[in-house]
């Protein structure tokens, strides 16, 4: 029981008498590589947020490890190991590629030392212009992040996630706006971490993507728990299927695609 | 009866700051800008109308007696010097990344503009404060004890008028609905299909005709025109629209009467010297305790900035 | 060095230490406008404390400055809970408010202000810019300052990383408040006399444009901001009266025309300002400047971006 990474018990969440999240329970095994899927407007995201403590849920618990972190302040709960990235790239658009890595790394930081010593030359910038090499990205750590590409940016933001050492990793949509061949990459470079430990949980819509990475899925439709299982089975779901295709498409119209469950994948 | 004596004068106060106040709530309220030009407007409106009548109307039109088409012009003045503000602070705004001063870029181009007319007007006529050659302010009626000063009553009733006047458009018009999309969500309300450059004119118009109204009533009710004269108003009329709570027009007149009120009673109590300490002291107040001040949402120019 | 060059170097290190005080919180995403506030409890903090206890400078500057961000951290905290315009007003209210309590002070003057005995030459001033100069440039190169920046940037993010964003931004705020004073006291002493008046919102809307001109992204803005609006007035006073001059006999008036009143300098600024904040809104010196200054340095660097 305590082997879960995270554990999602009974979480819902309203926003004022909008009821977003409805009562949704699902775990993450330690090592496990999650998918959260489900069609736009499911409430993934949100429940992102209410994990890394954005929103806090109206009902029920979140733990991590066992430990309930319901109560625990979003900057603290990076600090138990758990980092993110976002659908939307949120970089810092006015710090360069290795301050924003630095910055990752801020969960690591323990005493006043850390904040006080320069940073250029510190064992930090070292440690991150590291990390930016073994992910391919160390061509440009001055240049400022606004002036970069989409992809580029993408990946620098897995990277800042991955500053903070997590041992919880949860990432919004990170193939969103990546071609066949980016995304096959970013696969191997998402199991590599997962090979060193890493627990996973991915946001994506790509079900290639989902079902070659993740070896089980979550799903939600409207802020209720669909489905949980194999992501070898999931598109054989009736609920799934009528979730993304709607009521008058059901099994007899056929299996989904090796493409994506969803025909609103986009 | 002393009392009721200074409650009336701080209403009568009051009005002046109220119209300010609903041109800065309009602004915050739909385009979430702190126009700091409106002080400006204000001062613009009367000190054109002065030397209008002072100097005379174009077309033989001369003497103080033509003072209420010298103030009209004054206040047409005042609402194309905000349309021009209007041109170079939020037409062509454009931030390439989101963050948290970009919003201050309107912000900061309006301190700028409030040097560059302040300073012109300046320039053009002097810092000197001017004696406006209206009708007689000092004009009295008794109504059961209290003295009331006619142009200051006519004043009061003017501004209910606007006010009311700006609810029922903003409430039932075409163009009511345009602002309140837009003072809901910007973008949202762009892609309904609000014109964003035609109606934001219409918002900076509005200011410029608001402050016009109550600098023209200011020369009416005090008799003085000066460069300076929007430093001490607007400060009031911020006070009053965070009092009442930013982006309601209800409560920038409930705020601008209370600052009125505090203002005349301050002092009554204390003396003059102590009037902008209890003003902006209760504006720190406010924002401390209530933010969102009487009436106002707590969106409001919450925004990054 | 000349009596002239002497005051403007004192105006220019003791505005560009001013302008590191409101660099500080603006650089962490809050706007402070009640820069005045600040620098007048500085000021007021020195002068009272060298008219009335005599005590000497090197006590009544470092006073100024740890008074000035006592108050500042104090207040940091229901200020900072304030947001966008709301900050905007609060800080310019907290500034009024200081300005009005000093000008109903009798201990402090009053309307009448205060004199300070003790003067200090150019000498000091210049000294304390360069080493505030200094500090600012070490904390910009720091973690804390790292989360400074980011804090600016994202909030929402940066605290998910895992920063403090409130402890972040009281302190900054409450070190710019800090430097603030120190520039209030540095006028004091400098001018040997202070007055409530010189303090006025004017003075908060100045100084936070130096250091939006000037930019908020590196430790340059400030120096370059102040360095730039406190060398304007002077050589506008030079070239303004010749410049009329030349337009007046441009358009056939020969005798000699009144030098430009002092407002169009004012004039000018506003017309700056707006420009400015049309054209180049992020400021004069940006990141990607200061990056692509760099890249120009290290000819290694700049040929590997040719060949990427």
């Amino acid at each position: 029981m305590t082997t879960d990474m995270l554990s999602i018990e009974g979480v819902s969440k309203n926003f004022g008498g909008l009821s977003v999240i409805s009562e949704v329970s699902f775990s993450v095994p330690e090592g496990g590589r999650v998918a959260l899927i489900g069609p736009n407007g499911a409430g993934k995201t949100t429940m992102f947020n209410l994990v890394s403590g954005v929103y806090r849920q109206t009902a029920g618990a979140i733990r991590l490890r066992g430990h309930d972190i319901s109560n625990v302040p979003s900057r603290k709960r990076v600090r138990l190991g758990m980092a993110r990235s976002f659908q939307n790239i949120r970089l810092m658009p006015h710090l360069s590629v290795i301050e924003n890595v630095m910055l990752g790394q801020q969960a690591r930081t323990k005493s006043l030392a850390d904040m006080a010593m320069p940073l250029s030359g510190s064992r930090w910038r070292r440690e991150a212009e590291t990390l930016l090499g073994e992910m391919g990205l160390d061509t440009y750590p001055g240049e400022v992040v606004a002036t970069l590409p989409y992809g580029i940016r993408k990946k620098i933001e897995v990277v800042r996630a991955l500053a903070a050492q997590p041992q919880l990793l949860l990432l919004d949509e990170p193939a969103a706006g990546l071609n066949q061949t980016e995304t096959a990459s970013l696969r191997d470079f998402l199991m590599g971490i997962s090979r060193r430990g890493v627990t996973l949980l991915v946001v994506e819509h790509d079900m290639g993507l989902v079902r070659s990475l993740c070896d089980h899925a979550v799903v939600l439709n409207f802020g209720r728990k669909i489905y949980e299982g194999s992501t070898q089975t999931v598109h054989e779901d009736p609920l799934v299927l009528e979730a993304y295709l709607g009521p008058r498409h059901n099994v007899a119209q056929g299996a989904v695609t090796n493409n994506g469950v969803a025909g609103d994948a986009a | 009866m002393l009392l009721l004596q200074q409650i009336v004068n701080s209403l009568m106060l009051g009005s002046v700051y109220v119209t300010v106040a609903v041109a800065f709530t309009l602004t915050i309220g739909i385009l979430n800008f702190l126009n700091f030009t409106i002080p400006t407007l204000f001062m613009f409106a009367a000190m054109i109308g002065w030397a209008l009548a002072y100097w005379g109307l174009p077309g033989g039109l001369t003497g103080p007696s033509y003072w209420p088409v010298a103030l009209a012009v004054g206040i047409i003045a005042s609402m194309i010097v905000s349309l021009v503000v209007e041109r170079f602070t939020f037409r062509i705004m454009k931030t390439k990344y989101g963050d948290s001063t970009e919003h201050a870029i309107p912000l900061v181009s309006s301190l700028g503009f409030l040097l560059i007319i302040e300073n012109l007007v300046r320039i053009g006529y002097g810092t000197d404060a001017q004696r406006f050659p209206g009708p007689s302010a000092d004009l009295t009626m008794s109504i059961g004890g209290i003295f009331v000063r006619v142009p200051q009553f006519v004043s009061l009733l003017f501004v209910v008028v606007i006010v009311i006047g700006l609810n029922w458009l903003l409430r039932t018009s075409r163009l009511g609905r345009g602002l309140r999309a837009i003072a809901e969500n910007p973008d949202a309300a762009n892609i309904l299909g609000v014109d964003m450059h035609r109606i934001v004119p219409v918002v900076f118009m509005l200011t410029g005709l608001l402050c016009g109204l109550a600098g023209a009533l200011f020369a009416i009710n005090y008799g003085e025109v000066s460069p300076q004269m929007g430093e001490d108003i607007g400060t009031k009329a911020i006070a009053g629209m965070v009092v009442g709570g930013l982006g309601s027009i209800w409560g920038a007149v409930l705020g601008g009467l209370i600052v009125g009120l505090t203002e005349v009673m301050t002092i009554h109590l204390f003396g003059a010297d102590t009037v902008q300490v209890a003003v902006w002291g209760l504006l720190l107040l406010t924002l401390f305790i209530r933010p969102q001040g009487l009436f106002g949402h707590s969106a409001i120019g919450k925004g990054k900035l | 060095m000349s009596g002239y060059w002497a005051g403007i170097l004192s105006i220019l290190a003791i505005n560009i230490v001013f302008a590191y005080g409101i660099f500080l919180p603006v650089a962490t995403g809050q706007l402070n406008l009640g820069g005045a506030g600040f620098q007048a409890l500085g000021a007021y903090a020195a002068a009272y404390a060298s008219a009335s206890f005599g005590l000497p400078v090197y006590v009544t500057i470092p006073l100024a400055a740890l008074l000035a961000g006592a108050i500042g951290a104090l207040i940091a905290f229901p200020i900072l809970r304030t947001r966008g315009v709301y900050l905007v007003l609060a800080t310019f209210a907290f500034a009024e408010v200081v300005a009005g309590s000093i000008l109903n002070s009798e201990t402090l003057g009053g309307a009448m202000g205060l004199s300070v005995p003790a003067f200090i030459d150019w000498q000091i001033p210049v000294a304390v810019a360069v080493l505030v100069s200094l500090f600012v440039f070490y904390l910009m190169s720091t973690r804390f300052g790292l989360t400074m920046r980011a804090a600016h940037d994202d909030e929402v993010v940066t605290d998910l990383m895992g920063v403090n964003i409130r402890k972040t931004q009281v302190t900054a705020f409450g070190l710019g408040a800090a430097l603030a004073g120190l520039a209030g006291g540095l006028y004091a002493h400098t001018f040997s006399f202070v007055e409530i008046q010189g303090f006025n919102a004017v003075v908060s809307i100045y100084v936070l444009l130096y250091v939006l001109l000037g930019g908020t992204q590196t430790a340059w803005g400030p120096i370059v901001g102040a360095t730039f609006f406190t060398m304007l007035p002077e050589v506008l006073r030079e070239t303004l009266p010749t410049v009329k001059q030349t337009l007046a006999t441009l358009v056939g008036i020969t005798e000699p025309v009144a030098p430009p009143d002092e407002s169009w300098r004012l004039v000018i600024l506003g017309v700056l300002t707006v420009l400015m904040m049309a054209f180049r809104p992020e400021g004069l010196i940006t990141r990607t400047m200061m990056e692509r200054l760099q890249f120009r340095r290290s000819p290694s660097r700049a040929a590997a971006e040719v060949s990427a």
